[in-house]
Formats: C-alpha cells, structure tokens, sequence
C-alpha cells in the first residue's frame, strides 16, 4: 500500500473511534428506579377522618390508599362510605373477608412480610406510635423506608429503615394489605 | 421397661420434628393465620390498557383480553392494568407519557416498555394485538420468532367469531386475576394467514393444465389455418 493510501486508511480509523462502543453505551443505560416503590399519586391519598365514633380512621385510611394504588377504586369509595373509627386485626379481616377482599396480614413483626410487600409494589400499613397509629409503607430498601401518613398526606416521609423497623416492632407489628394487581411502573 | 421408654423417646424426637414446621413462616405470616400463600410476583410483567371508558374501540380492545383465548391467557400472566381517562391514577401516571388514546403499554417489571401502540397504531383485530405483543416479548428477551411452517396448524385458519360488543358504561373493579408468581409472560406467537398447502397444490396443477391446453390450442389452431406459402 502506498504511503498516501495508508494515511487515508488511517485517516477513517480515526474517524471510526469515536464511535466505537456507542451501541453498548446505549444498551447499558441504567434503568431509572421509581423512589418510593410504591409511588401513591396525590390524588390517590386517602387522609385521615372520624368515624361515627369519633375515632380516627387511620386503618381505613391506609387500606383505601392502597386500594386505590392497587386500582380497586370502587372498592376504595365503597370502603370509605361503610367503614371507619378505630380498628384491631381480626375485626379488620374480618371485614376484609365480608367484602371478599384479598388481603394478607401479620402481627407478629416479622420484617419479611414489609420487604415482600414493597417488593411486590403493593405497599402495607403497619402499625406505629406504640400501636395507637396505622400509615402506609410505601418503600423499604436497604437503607431507608417511606411512609405516607394519612394524617400528612402531601408528602412521604423517609426514615433509616432500622428506626422505621423498630418503631413497627414496639407497635404490635401488625402489617396488613390487600393483594390486588399494583399500578403499573412509570414507562423508562 | 427399656422398650417403653425407647417408644417415649421416639414419639419425643417426632414432636421435635414436627414442631418447627407448625411454626414456620411464610415472608413472615403465620401459617395459622389468613393468607399464607403470598404472591412472588415481583417480576411479573404489566399490560397497561389506557382509554376513555365511553370510547367503544377502548372497551373493545379491553374485551378482547376476555374473548381472545391468547389476550386471555397473557391476561393472566401479567399485572392487567385497564386505567380509564376519568381517573386520578391516568392524570398522574399516563397523561404526560402517553401518545394518545387507547393505548396499549406492555413493561417489563422494572417499567422498560417493551411495547406500546396508540390510537390508529393499534392492530385492528385480537388476534393481530397478540402478535404485536408476542413479537415485542420475543424481541425484549432476544428469541427468534417460530418459524411458519412449524406453528400450529390448525389456528391457521380461524373461522367467523362473534365480535365483541362495546360497552361505553364505566365497568366496576375488574375481576382480580389468579394469584401466581409468573415473570416474563408467555405469549402465543402470532399466526400470519397463509394459504393452505392443497391451495398451492391445486394453483400448480391448474398452470400445467392451462399450460398444456394453451400449447394443444396453438397446433390445432395451426392444422385449422395452415400458414400460406
């Protein structure tokens, strides 16, 4: 090859490089991770209210946000026109199985059940302030947990996941859910 | 004496067995309480059916995963989402990012859409959807598509199907689908519509034919007028 016709090649793989690796670049993009996993719209926020007892409603108040995130929006209105005050476990399925409602639950502290249920997307309520409080779990990682108090409904609250953990764990640990088919993932 | 006390300690070590397996959990619910067969279904994938619920080409593409036996199939492998335009959950989550109306979103579990299609971009039939969705799984998990002539013979040809009826009323709740702890779905790979093989035969043989009566035509047309010297 002559001395021109080499520079000219040497020229085009000059060219070349800067383009080299664009495809895997491409492919590898990370996948930008919705925070918290459980992403309640606003709108979707059931705040707290008193019931015909004059109780908060905190229990119900969960439930029906996470109903709603689980689009089980007509259930949710329904639950929020029959149901509220103050609520224990038992009488909680109870109702859940009157309406034929699918749920899962435990009182026992288990940390695995909170990390299934944001795992899964679907979120749980679990029980805070020594029992006497129910908001909504909306994330649980490594880390850090979130929480939608329905008492403060505009914003989610991030706490270390162990405070989180050991607050539940002095409340009872009651955690509960319905298992319904969670909102779909913002498109990436 | 001995025998008896071998029998005590036997029947001991069969309770000690037994004893942890009454007390196990499941992700933490106690096998004595309610649900104990918890979904793992975090990696399932979602189908996301967007629209206005008076809008009957919404309705009938929300039907289809009812009457088509594939949509119906992949209905239940994944999270169905049917979400109408009227709701809070569209204005949060599909207004900004969606093309238009209907839609048909399919993601995989971490969200990445894999396939979505809105308006006149969507298939005119079921059966034309599910390839669409077949073919955007196959290509999301990198597999070659069937090739032609080993799919299933006998859906080659589908006979005349009732068409859904659209209903423009706001439906209630969908129907929960099955608890399962499906990931990616499996989704019926699309049936192009090929003419039967007989057909193929029955074209060949009418050529021959037409072919050899044009070649007997053309000697008795040239022994009826004989060309002139």
């Amino acid at each position: 090859m002559s001395q021109s016709g080499l520079k000219r090649l040497l020229l085009v793989l000059a060219l070349l490089v800067p383009f080299a690796g664009c495809e895997t670049m491409l492919a590898t993009k990370p996948v930008k991770k919705e925070r918290p996993t459980v992403n309640v719209p606003a709108a979707l926020r059931q705040s707290n209210w008193r019931g015909p007892e004059g109780q908060g409603s905190c229990v119900h108040a969960s439930m029906i946000s996470l109903l709603r995130w689980q689009y089980r929006l007509k259930t949710a209105d329904h639950w929020r026109q029959t149901y509220g005050d103050g609520e224990q476990p038992e009488d909680l399925a109870a109702k859940f199985d009157q309406e034929g409602i699918r749920y899962a639950y435990v009182t026992n502290g288990d940390v695995r059940f909170l990390e299934w249920a944001c795992r899964t997307r679907r979120g749980c309520g679990i029980t805070v302030m020594g029992g006497a409080h129910m908001v909504a779990l909306v994330h649980l990682d490594d880390k850090w947990a979130a929480i939608l108090d329905n008492n403060s409904v505009e914003k989610f609250i991030w706490v270390p996941r162990e405070t989180l953990i050991a607050e539940w764990k002095a409340s009872y640990g009651w955690a509960v859910t319905p298992i319904y088919a969670p909102a779909a993932p913002l498109p990436q | 004496m001995n025998k008896l006390l071998l029998s005590v300690l036997c029947l001991l070590a069969v309770f000690a067995a037994a004893m942890p397996c009454l007390a196990d959990t499941v992700n933490g619910v106690l096998a004595e309480e309610r649900v104990v067969n918890l979904p793992q279904d975090q990696s399932k994938w979602y189908v996301s059916v967007v629209g206005n619920a008076t809008d009957p080409r919404y309705n009938e593409i929300v039907g289809w995963f009812d009457t088509n036996a594939s949509l119906k199939k992949l209905k239940n492998q994944v999270h169905f989402c049917p979400v109408t335009n009227e709701t809070a959950v569209y204005q949060a989550r599909y207004a900004s990012n969606v093309k238009g109306l209907p839609t048909v979103r399919m993601q995989q579990a971490d969200g990445t859409v894999v396939y979505e299609a809105a308006g006149k971009s969507l298939p005119m039939t079921a059966a034309g959807l599910n390839g669409a969705l077949a073919g955007a799984v196959s290509t999301a998990q990198g597999i070659r598509p069937i090739l032609p002539w080993r799919r299933d013979m006998e859906h080659r040809c589908p006979g005349p199907r009732p068409n859904p009826q659209p209903n423009p009323v706001p439906q209630p709740d969908p129907e929960p689908q099955p608890i399962d702890d499906n990931g990616p779905p499996n989704v019926d790979p699309d049936v192009p519509v090929e003419p039967p093989l007989w057909a193929l035969a029955l074209v060949c043989i009418a050529g021959v034919l037409v072919g050899m009566g044009g070649g007997y035509g053309k000697q008795f047309y040239a022994k009826l007028n004989p060309p002139v010297k």
